[in-house]
């Protein structure tokens, strides 16, 4: 016997984002580095934070560092994103 | 009533169960179809819309129909007299401390822990006595269903999407009990979460697995009671040291070893708070020296406060058996209490400072 169903999703059309423009060289940029404060993510911005400046001549690294790990990042920093060429974020454990 | 969501034809029920697994819209289980009248029965019966916006899930900014709600419930198995709870859950889960998508995302696998307090429980034939933390009714086991089910669906909280427990817990399938409010004397938690006397409420909590204790050889209040504390202080080692929203699970058997000895619920949570400690030194037994850091002589308390545990009146009558119910993330993510029913569309309480 045939069955009319619904669908159990989100179908809401997101609001328009497009990605930032590619920078087309990091030389004489600042990046920002968002980390979400785990142990695990200490080493890895310490090494792209070192990358960063040694292999593709980063003007400067800004690292900050999120107060709640599966929370958002502070206004504050959102904030501070303006000032930023490039900002990384990602997740460690 | 009219509804937004797209619908499908398909040719029979067994062709509809496999087009929803085959979409990755179940919990591996079977659902039931979600028609358009079963849809609309449930939102008739909780009075709301269909565009009714129950909340907004902050971080991803998804809005939460109660539509939604509504066909994910269907699909859990809910009758339309289990939706007003399925609502007010959601309605708590949505509120900024409880930390929705850190508690669905996170690594650590909580599930959302679910409490029915008050007359509802009774009308819903939820019962909080025998396996209660294994699947004791159809009312409890349908209303947790309706909430995973709405996160994987609504919120993509599927394993491998949003979804990132390292390993999760079974009670992510349904984590719902009611308290056995018949078989005590103490507070209904939602009274003692500062609901009304005699309303109905449900409290959620991002929650780790149940820890079982076993302490048939005393009916002394504070030897019970250690056990249980011991068990929290287990967590706080093996899991995380940081204070939180505890549950603790109280039987009949033990329940009425404090009651007969003129213990309340505060009673109880007043000496857990005093019992649940631990220093940072004993992380050298359970393998993390490498985090003591110097700091072996800090006491860490399972509770910042008394109020912070949730006493749990709920078990079968025979047994020395209790539980502990941890939480996910500590004072980051917080127990939320709303009143079910008649207040559906009231503002949720303030919780506790």
């Amino acid at each position: 016997m045939p069955v009319s169903v619904l669908d159990p999703t989100t179908e809401a059309v997101n609001l328009a984002a497009t990605s930032a423009a590619r920078l087309g060289s990091l030389q004489g940029t600042t990046i920002g580095l968002i980390s979400n404060g785990k142990e695990g993510t200490q080493g890895f911005f310490t090494h792209l934070k070192r990358l960063l400046h040694d292999r593709y001549n980063v003007a400067e690294v800004v690292l900050r560092t999120k107060h709640n790990y599966s929370a958002p990042a502070e206004a504050a920093i959102i904030d501070e994103i303006q000032n930023w060429h490039a900002v990384v974020t990602g997740i460690g454990d | 009533m009219q509804l937004r969501s797209r619908s499908f034809e398909l040719p029979t029920t067994s062709e509809a169960q496999e087009f929803y697994h085959s979409r990755g819209w179940t919990d591996g289980l079977p659902v039931v179809p979600p028609t358009s009248e079963a849809v609309i029965a449930c939102l008739e019966w909780a009075l709301v819309t269909a565009d009714q916006l129950i909340g907004v899930e902050p971080v991803r900014e998804c809005a939460i129909s109660a539509e939604k709600l509504a066909i994910n419930a269907v699909m859990a198995g809910c009758l339309p007299m289990h939706f007003p709870v399925v609502l007010a859950a959601w309605t708590a889960m949505l509120q900024p401390e409880f930390l929705l998508h850190g508690a669905t995302a996170s690594t650590g696998g909580c599930g959302i822990f679910i409490v029915l307090s008050g007359p509802v429980r009774k009308e819903l034939g939820a019962s909080g006595e025998i396996n209660v933390l294994g699947g004791s009714d159809r009312a409890t086991s349908v209303i947790g269903r309706a909430i995973r089910l709405g996160l994987i669906n609504i919120l993509n909280v599927s394993p491998g999407a949003i979804d990132r427990s390292t390993l999760g817990h079974p009670g992510k399938f349904s984590y719902c009990l009611a308290e056995d409010e018949e078989g005590t004397g103490w507070e209904t938690l939602g009274e003692a979460q500062g609901m009304p006397d005699q309303a109905s409420a449900v409290t959620v909590l991002a929650a780790g697995a149940p820890r079982q204790i076993m302490n048939e050889w005393t009916t002394v209040p504070e030897e019970i009671l250690d056990t249980y504390a011991a068990e929290m202080r287990a967590n706080m080692l093996n899991y995380s040291i940081w204070a939180g929203n505890y549950a603790i699970v109280i039987p009949k058997q033990h329940r009425d070893h404090l009651e007969a000895a003129g213990w309340s619920k505060a009673d109880v949570a007043n000496y857990i708070h005093d019992k649940a400690r631990v220093k940072r030194a004993a992380w050298s037994d359970v393998g993390k020296s490498a985090v003591i850091r110097g700091k072996g002589e800090i006491q860490y308390s399972a509770l910042s406060s008394p109020e912070d545990l949730l006493v749990i009146a709920a078990g079968g009558p025979a047994g020395g058996f209790g539980a502990i119910i941890p939480p996910w993330l500590g004072t980051k993510s917080r127990a939320v209490t709303v009143p079910i029913g008649a207040c559906l569309d009231c503002e949720p309480p303030a919780i506790r400072p």
